[in-house]
């Protein structure tokens, strides 16, 4: 059964991480819903993408370790639902 | 090629300006040379390419380290790619191909794509447009990085001349290391022209955010142990992990110990010798018939770098399901991929074996292991012994039963994709490692003439046979043209059916022998190869079969022999498209 699953990716900040990372989820075909892509505050070389996904549980967990295959991506969380995507996100809205 | 033989290894350039004084200024040098001074320190020896406009820095650049770098001008870049892979597959060695932009980059893909779904360690290094020039569509400007990530393992654009050498270090660490694949350097024609201070060539061990090599657990292994000692009927698969490891000894010791048979998978043939009594058959689709049937039989499955693949599986909901399943790999991403886990073991294989060996109890599974020979008696009378004796038609299973007898199965065999693939797989008797070079993952066709042009330069002392049909051979038989100017002694062996076999097998199985566009009329291949200057012969008749076999492998240079084979011959066993293993067919199914 399909849901909504908030998944947080943290790699380097390299020109085409980002293409990296959302060519794995097209590969996929899985739904991206909301997705936020962000420098980190105290190193321009590294940063993150949060993204709202919608997807079954068994496709979450493939998803995570394929993005963790990436060479630059450092770590991948995901939890259920939306909520700990709104907090996520406007955290780094509110640092911009 | 005998100079080829001759030359000694170059001085690796790493530390060469030790002896520098370092008050003097330090000398200038161009990008490109820091890129070709950069692979002689990664112990690079020999580059197969293709020039155009935006990488004639580099190639400028290398008419300097003729004494140092050996080019191949291959014909196209495809050629240049998969004779990177083919030089990878049978040496360990980092492959490395050079291409120039836009379609010099794009003909690379294919190779790639193959690389990275069979795990083989290449760099490709493509010249791209001036770095001002990005993106504004310029000539023969294609965006090359964003184009191949998902056909590389990792791939980086290089815009200044500094960044060459770390590009270079980075990649070759990260082709080698963990589970190997192709990594694409794409260097903008300013940065190999831009001129910097030499430099000492640093050496890649360690990237932050990569973690290549698992950490072994020990309560994984005890309880893969655990399973493996209390199994009745425990049956392991070895895949190409085992040779990207070197893991070949280790895995005979386990299944001496253990009594376990062992069974490969297409690119794991190889990996276990197949004369050895404990061998278990080929998987897959085509494979043994014991192999497949023991599968939906065994009560412990041990996957050993290997990935489940569809054409070993057949249909998942019909796999194993009886069994339990340990999959050992040292790629987490495999781990829970097809088939559910019950052990999971994150490790290299050859680590992992070590710490089983030690810990699993000797054992012994007599009359398991006659079930797989009972098996391969039924598969015998039923497919086998027609094959090797048939009247009529000659049938590829006996040209390559005759090339297995008369090689020891010692030869580096190279094989296309299609029917002769299957044949080869199933019939020679591979006894090595790293003698079994095809496209697996991928199933390229045409990969088979350049990957044998790439294998013969890696081991110019080994004899290497490539097996390839007619269709496959004619996707990139200009590569004749590479073998005849470097004189590559390559042998080349085609099963020609004027067909595009596999596809004509399935549309006679499947779609009411309806063949659609399966048919080829062909060229005088004979012809072709002598215009090349290459020793030809055909054989249309069984005397003349084994005599022109052993004339091939006793040339001295290149030799081409086609071998005009039956029509309509099938490729048996055979697990239907949607089947279970469990239900491999030894012959094509009545009609109803």
């Amino acid at each position: 059964m399909k849901q909504d699953f908030t998944m947080e990716v943290a790699s380097d900040n390299n020109f085409s991480v980002l293409n990296r990372i959302i060519n794995i989820l097209n590969r996929r075909r899985v739904r991206i819903k909301k997705l936020m892509a962000h420098e980190n505050e105290d190193d321009f070389r590294r940063g993150g993408v949060i993204m709202l996904l919608h997807m079954t549980p068994d496709m979450a967990e493939k998803v995570k370790v394929q993005l963790e295959k990436l060479i630059e991506v450092e770590e991948v969380s995901y939890h259920e639902g939306s909520t700990s995507y709104l907090e996520l996100s406007e955290r780094i809205v509110d640092v911009d | 090629m005998d100079a080829l033989l001759t030359k000694t290894k170059p001085a690796v350039a790493v530390g060469s300006l030790s002896d520098r004084n370092p008050d003097q200024p330090r000398k200038k040098i161009s990008g490109s040379q820091a890129l070709l001074r950069s692979l002689v320190a990664e112990n690079v020896t020999t580059l197969f390419g293709y020039p155009g406009g935006a990488i004639m820095p580099v190639y400028d650049a290398l008419y300097d380290f003729s004494d140092q770098l050996t080019h191949i001008l291959v014909r196209h870049e495809q050629g240049a790619v998969h004779a990177a892979q083919g030089y990878a597959r049978v040496s360990g060695q980092i492959g490395v191909a050079l291409a120039t932009s836009g379609p010099g980059a794009t003909n690379l893909i294919t190779g790639l794509a193959d690389a990275l779904i069979d795990s083989t360690p290449i760099v490709c290094i493509t010249g791209q447009v001036f770095a001002h020039l990005l993106g504004t569509d310029a000539f023969q400007e294609i965006d090359v990085v964003n184009t191949t990530i998902p056909v590389t393992k990792w791939n980086v654009q290089v815009t200044e001349a500094k960044d060459i050498a770390p590009a270079v270090a980075k990649a070759f660490f990260i082709a080698r290391s963990g589970r190997p694949g192709p990594v694409l350097i794409d260097i903008t024609k300013n940065a190999q022209n831009e001129m910097i201070e030499e430099f000492e060539y640093k050496k890649c061990e360690y990237i932050r955010t990569y973690r290549p090599k698992p950490v072994l657990q020990a309560s994984q292994v005890d309880a893969a142990a655990a399973l493996i000692d209390s199994a009745k009927r425990p049956y392991l698969l070895a895949g190409q992990g085992v040779l990207l490891s070197g893991a070949t000894k280790e895995l005979i010791a386990f299944s001496e110990k253990t009594g376990i048979p062992v069974a490969c998978t297409l690119l794991g043939l190889g990996g276990f010798p197949t004369d050895h009594p404990n061998y278990a058959g080929y998987l897959g689709m085509h494979g043994n018939y014991g192999s497949n049937i023991n599968t939906n039989e065994c009560d412990v499955l041990i996957g050993l770098g290997m990935r489940f693949d569809d054409r070993v599986t057949g249909n998942v909901s019909k796999y194993a399901k009886q069994a339990k399943i340990i999959h050992i790999d040292i790629d987490n991403a495999e781990i829970n991929k097809i088939i559910k886990t019950h052990v999971a073991v994150l490790a290299d294989a050859k680590e992992a074996l070590n710490a089983l060996i030690e810990k699993c109890k000797k054992n012994n599974h007599a009359a398991w292991l006659e079930s797989f020979h009972r098996f391969a008696g039924i598969e015998y009378e039923k497919v086998v012994r027609h094959e090797f004796n048939p009247s009529g038609e000659l049938m590829m299973a006996e040209v390559i039963n005759h090339l297995s007898q008369f090689t020891n199965g010692e030869s580096i065999i190279v094989t296309d994709v299609g029917q002769h693939q299957m044949v080869t797989s199933r019939y020679y008797q591979y006894k090595n490692p790293r003698t079994n070079v095809t496209s697996g993952g991928a199933g390229t066709m045409g990969f088979a003439l350049p990957a044998a042009m790439g294998a013969k330069m890696a081991m110019p002392h080994k004899q290497v046979v490539a097996v390839i049909g007619d269709g496959g051979f004619q996707m990139t038989m200009q590569e004749l043209g590479t073998i005849m100017q470097y004189k590559i002694p390559v042998k080349i062996l085609i099963l020609n059916n004027n067909f595009l076999g596999m596809v004509r097998q399935w549309q006679q199985l499947f779609h009411d022998k309806r063949y659609s566009f399966t048919e080829m009329d062909n060229p005088d291949f004979v012809r072709i190869a002598e215009a090349y200057g290459i020793q030809a012969r055909k054989v249309e008749r069984r005397e003349d079969l084994q005599g022109a076999l052993k004339e091939m492998l006793s040339a001295t240079s290149s030799y081409f022999l086609e071998v005009v084979v039956g029509k309509e011959d099938n490729v048996f066993p055979m697990v239907p498209a949607g089947a279970g293993v469990g239900e491999v067919l030894l012959e094509a199914p009545t009609k109803k």
